[in-house]
């Protein structure tokens, strides 16, 4: 079986701690059962399903967490928050590895081109949702 | 009785038909819905970061202002109003939910944020509820008043209720069960339709994604209204403007890749009420707002339409 080494430095410690501090969530509770992803409506589509983002946070892998598509795709249905039985707000870590990236390298914001048929029908909560959750402010 | 009620933009600019199936509905039960004055955003979609009140301010400036507005009310009608607001969106119902208890129980939070508010010559006290209309029709007006008023039941349509992600989530904002909930289901049995049983009734629609990667919504889509028709359900019913939108649209580019053959009408379910009360004119129904047009299903069942004036 392969392996690697993890390497704990002082850098992935302060990764853990920030996306603490932002979510608000222990990550060092999960105990991986996986029941997040199982129940995740997008799973599909994610590189990273999204116990494998909390495994990789918990030993503080920043590489890995932030080049995977997972926390984009999340669609902040909280299915995976409401069922965790550790308590884990995964939604909330989830919204904090995005607002990590964001604050830190803005230029990551995809600019999005609305057609005139989008800009006349699209409900204004989808327009205001995916300015909140994918861009800075 | 009558109620303070937040709005919200959507039921002003693409749901319109909503809110105004909505109010004539409450009017019809006793239970007026009143909207409250200078609402503004509801702060949709609730953040879930810790370290950023910012994005507090607008849910607890509405709460503020229907403090008000409940106090105004209780005393031009002088009767007894309940310190609650009342929502139909969805998406507002769970962002003022979610905020209004994180400033309940954290005071230092609640603080920084009513110094925001000396502008406006407010301040929120912690003491206002926030209801789902749903919740107002199960626990105040109740199922058996609704069954008694039902002028024309809706027999033939098979109706599945999908009630999305944000009614039932998080845990402090939920209107029922999380895994099992029945407000829709018993509201559609009062209502003399067929309820459908699926399981699909909180899998996420793909919410903001339709902006920009509208490919995840379409496949969500695909599997919902799949479910559906394999169940024979032959309407669905949501409570939230772009789970609306969604499953209208994305059900049009299905068909029109060839995906899928006919499509499901979407209705609010204050929509449906309003038909089986007997509620007129057509015009509140605004059904030219939705993509899918229901109108041709309504009259098939003879729901609508056909005046025997000749």
């Amino acid at each position: 079986m392969p392996f690697e080494y993890i390497k704990m430095d002082k850098e992935a410690l302060k990764f853990i701690d920030t996306i603490e501090e932002i979510s608000g969530s222990n990550v060092y509770l999960c105990y991986d059962c996986g029941k997040c992803s199982s129940g995740c409506a997008f799973v599909y589509k994610m590189d990273l399903t999204v116990n494998q983002v909390i495994s990789y946070i918990k030993t503080g892998q920043k590489e890995k967490v932030l080049s995977a598509n997972s926390p984009w795709v999340c669609s902040s249905c909280l299915t995976c928050t409401v069922r965790c039985p550790r308590e884990v707000d995964i939604a909330a870590v989830m919204e904090a590895v995005r607002e990590y990236t964001l604050r830190n390298e803005p230029e990551r914001l995809k600019r999005i081109e609305l057609t005139d048929e989008m800009k006349k029908n699209l409900p204004n909560i989808a327009l205001v949702g995916s300015y909140r959750k994918k861009s800075e402010l | 009785m009558k109620y303070s009620y937040f709005p919200g933009c959507n039921l002003k600019t693409n749901s319109v038909g909503f809110e105004e199936t909505a109010i004539a509905v409450s009017k019809k039960l006793n239970a007026e819905l009143v909207e409250m004055p200078e609402w503004n955003c509801c702060g949709t979609i609730h953040t879930q970061t810790t370290d950023n009140l910012m994005k507090r301010i607008a849910p607890v400036r509405n709460l503020a202002r229907a403090a008000e507005h409940v106090k105004n009310l209780e005393n031009s009608s002088k009767e007894v109003i309940h310190k609650q607001v009342v929502t139909l969106c969805s998406m507002c119902n769970s962002t003022l939910k979610i905020v209004n208890a994180e400033v309940k129980e954290d005071t230092d939070k609640l603080e920084p944020i009513n110094w925001q508010l000396e502008y406006d010559n407010l301040e929120y006290k912690g003491d206002m509820e926030v209801k789902h209309f749903l919740e107002i029709l199960r626990d105040d007006i109740g199922y058996e008043t609704i069954m008694e008023s039902v002028e024309k039941p809706l027999k033939g349509m098979r109706i599945a209720s999908y009630y999305g992600c944000m009614l039932l989530h998080p845990e402090i904002a939920k209107i029922d069960d999380q895994e099992a909930p029945t407000v829709m289901e018993s509201i559609v049995q009062a209502l003399g339709a067929e309820v459908i049983d699926w399981p699909f009734f909180k899998f996420c629609c793909g919410s903001y994604h339709i902006v920009g990667e509208e490919d995840l919504v379409n496949i969500q889509v695909h599997t919902l209204i799949d479910a559906a028709k394999k169940r024979n359900a032959n309407s669905i019913i949501v409570a939230c403007p772009l789970c609306r939108y969604n499953l209208e649209h994305e059900q049009i580019e299905l068909i029109k890749n060839g995906k899928m053959k006919n499509s499901l009408p979407i209705f609010y379910f204050t929509q449906l009420m309003a038909l089986a009360l007997g509620i007129k004119p057509m015009k509140l129904y605004h059904f030219e707002e939705h993509l899918v047009n229901p109108k041709p299903f309504l009259k098939e069942l003879g729901l609508i339409g056909r005046k025997k004036s000749k």
